[in-house]
């Protein structure tokens, strides 16, 4: 399970009520990281013998970790990115897809978004 | 100096393509900022663009290297180092696929050129997963194709690739609202394809300079690349200043034949080092010439074109003499009436904004810095504009005084209290007092039920505001603005000046005026006519 918690996001109306649990968000928040520009991967969290592991594509959620603060939420998120890219401003990007993409998603205020480097790759092909 | 056909691109001439570049991206960058819906409107592409370029140009305008590939490389670096936000970090990808075609290499042919752009593109699709069509990466890619087409031309030459990757550049800019959702609802086109786009424009331009004018301006020559981009015709400029370093300059010489291109003119300095300053429509061509006298130092072409736009600089302001105090004046207003009222009660520049409309920090701040003085009082006429406002005093070497008037009456009546003999800060202080003592009524339609201040209110009703509370609702104009005036007590007061909104009819106008006499005889109605939008009617009552 990508999320430390367990409670989803609930909000209620006159026809019942509608939950999103935080691994759906975890999945918005990597499936919006991997179509970032200079990210070529989402990468479990922690390093398997040393080495980050880039996740695939069906297991981005891997990633992330979604906790609900006072506020709204807290998304870390766990990334493999391009060789020879300025990586705060890849990462800078990333914060503000991310935390726009799930806003949008579930209507609920994203409070942080923090960007873990855990690798860089020499490009693909 | 420069040869008839350049043979090929070479250091020098790569230098100089980006310094085109940087010159033009800045005077339009503004126009990119104002494309900006995604992934996050915040309309900063332009400046993020310009920011890379910068940073690259930085690295390389102390370099005198012959070899493309050096300064191909400095410029990768640099831009790789000063990357800003996302279009910036595409850039300086695009760059660096540019620099590792370029490798080894002292000069470019032009189908090398053209296979540069082509691997520029590639690499910068190759930094992400899933690429997004309709962006500056489709357009990086058509650029290259287009380039590539014209270079298997038999008669290919570096300005007909670069023209065609220019044109190519063009055409997918115009095609990105048919690519992605999100522009063509927006109605606008891809903010970094566009900047993609002024960053060739500007490489054209430099290198058809260098192609067509080895020996004298050539003034009278077609501006194919500006027309294109279909550029108000007079009435804008680009003020563009820069050093030339050199040996022998002769500043007599230099001053002839930039005045040919422009006006403000100012060259001064020594036979080493000369200061240019000029307000001129085509600064690309400026620094052609130059270039062609010695080596470019700080060079800064200040954004003009879009004050064209969005400021309406007071036509008599050029004219006017110089106040006393040295204090200028800057107000921000929407509606053609009201602008023009503040214009003849001496503002020196309108910056458009108001209620939905607000005014970046950025419009602010340009206007400020277009002010000829070095203290300006800024009126934000909104309460909503205060904050950017507050901003800009922060962002400024000039004293800025922000006189915090939260509508149209309250401004009108500040900018009536200054006196040019003043400080500025007795101005600030003397302003102030006629702001507060002026009451503000405002008089629109509800946009939505609500019930506010004890009142019911239905979508549509009328609803007069005093000083921006909410206190009357009705179904007529005339009604709300009785009930409001029988509030404020017209014994207290002896004018009202009422602004008519671009919504009143005639008819409305007139049915207020009478009312407005009937029922209140002691006061004096004036009426403007002040064009705003949203508010039909603004009353100022003094």
């Amino acid at each position: 399970m990508a999320s430390k918690t367990h409670t989803a996001l609930v909000a209620g109306n006159q026809w019942g009520r509608v939950e999103v649990f935080p691994s759906a968000v975890a999945a918005i928040a990597g499936h919006a990281a991997m179509g970032c520009y200079g990210i070529t991967g989402m990468a479990a969290r922690g390093l398997r013998d040393g080495v980050a592991e880039l996740l695939r594509r069906e297991s981005v959620d891997r990633g992330v970790e979604v906790v609900e603060v006072e506020g709204g939420l807290a998304i870390d998120i766990y990334v493999i990115v391009q060789y020879g890219i300025r990586i705060t401003e890849v990462a800078h990007n990333l914060q503000e897809t991310v935390s726009f993409e799930v806003e949008r998603a579930v209507n609920v205020p994203v409070v942080e978004v923090n960007v873990n480097v855990q690798g860089v790759r020499e490009e693909r092909r | 100096m420069a040869s008839n056909s350049p043979p090929g691109v070479d250091g020098p001439l790569f230098k100089r393509a980006l310094l085109g570049s940087l010159s033009w991206l800045a005077a339009n960058h503004e126009e990119a900022n104002r494309l900006n819906v995604f992934p996050v409107p915040d309309g900063d592409t332009g400046t993020n663009m310009l920011l890379t370029l910068q940073s690259a140009v930085e690295d390389i305008k102390d370099s005198n290297a012959a070899e493309v590939s050096k300064i191909a490389k400095l410029a990768s670096h640099g831009s790789l180092m000063g990357a800003r936000g996302n279009s910036g970090v595409i850039l300086s990808q695009i760059f660096r696929g540019f620099a590792r075609a370029v490798e080894g290499k002292s000069s470019l042919t032009p189908r090398e050129l053209a296979a540069a752009f082509e691997e520029a593109a590639n690499a910068a699709y190759r930094a992400v997963n899933k690429p997004t069509e309709g962006t500056i990466l489709t357009v990086a890619r058509e650029a290259g194709r287009a380039a590539t087409a014209a270079a298997s031309e038999p008669d290919a030459s570096v300005p007909s690739v670069i023209a065609a990757a220019t044109q190519g550049a063009r055409a997918a800019v115009l095609k990105t609202p048919s690519q992605l959702n999100i522009l063509r609802e927006a109605g606008v086109v891809d903010a970094g394809g566009f900047g993609l786009q002024i960053i060739l424009e500007g490489m054209l331009k430099t290198v058809e300079e260098v192609d067509a004018m080895p020996d004298r301006p050539a003034a009278a020559r077609p501006q194919a690349a500006q027309a294109a981009l279909e550029l108000p015709e007079g009435g804008w400029g680009y003020c563009t200043e820069f050093l030339i370093e050199g040996t022998k300059l002769d500043t007599e010489a230099i001053r002839n034949q930039i005045e040919a291109l422009g006006n403000s003119v100012m060259v001064v300095g020594e036979p080493e080092l000369v200061k240019v300053h000029v307000h001129t429509d085509d600064p690309t061509r400026v620094i052609a010439l130059a270039g062609r006298y010695g080596k470019l130092l700080k060079l800064n072409v200040g954004d003009m074109s879009t004050q064209h736009r969005r400021i309406l600089e007071s036509e008599a302001a050029g004219a006017k003499p110089p106040r006393p105090n040295g204090v200028g004046l800057v107000a921000v207003v929407a509606g053609s009436g009201l602008v023009e009222i503040f214009q003849g009660l001496g503002v020196d520049v309108i910056v458009e904004g108001g209620q939905t409309m607000n005014p970046s920090t950025q419009d602010m701040l340009i206007a400020i810095e277009s002010v000829p003085y070095d203290e300006v009082i800024l009126l934000p006429n909104n309460r909503n504009v205060i904050l950017a406002a507050k901003q800009v005093a922060s962002l400024t070497k000039k004293k800025v005084h922000v006189l915090e008037t939260h509508s149209v009456p309250e401004g009108v009546a500040a900018v009536v209290a200054f006196r040019p003999d003043r400080s500025g800060a007795a101005n600030v202080a003397a302003m102030k007092d006629e702001a507060e003592r002026v009451q503000t009524i405002e008089v629109t339609h509800a946009v939505r039920d609500t019930r506010s201040n004890g009142l019911r209110v239905k979508k549509g009703d009328v609803i007069g505001l005093i000083n921006e509370k909410l206190e009357f609702a009705g179904r007529d104009y005339a009604e709300v603005v009785n009930k409001a005036l029988g509030k404020l007590g017209p014994d207290s007061y002896e004018l009202v000046t009422v602004y008519r909104g671009a919504g009143a009819s005639e008819d409305e106008l007139e049915n207020l005026q009478t009312a407005i006499r009937s029922n209140f005889p002691g006061l004096e109605v004036e009426v403007q006519q002040g064009g705003q939008q949203h508010y039909p009617f603004i009353l100022s009552v003094e």
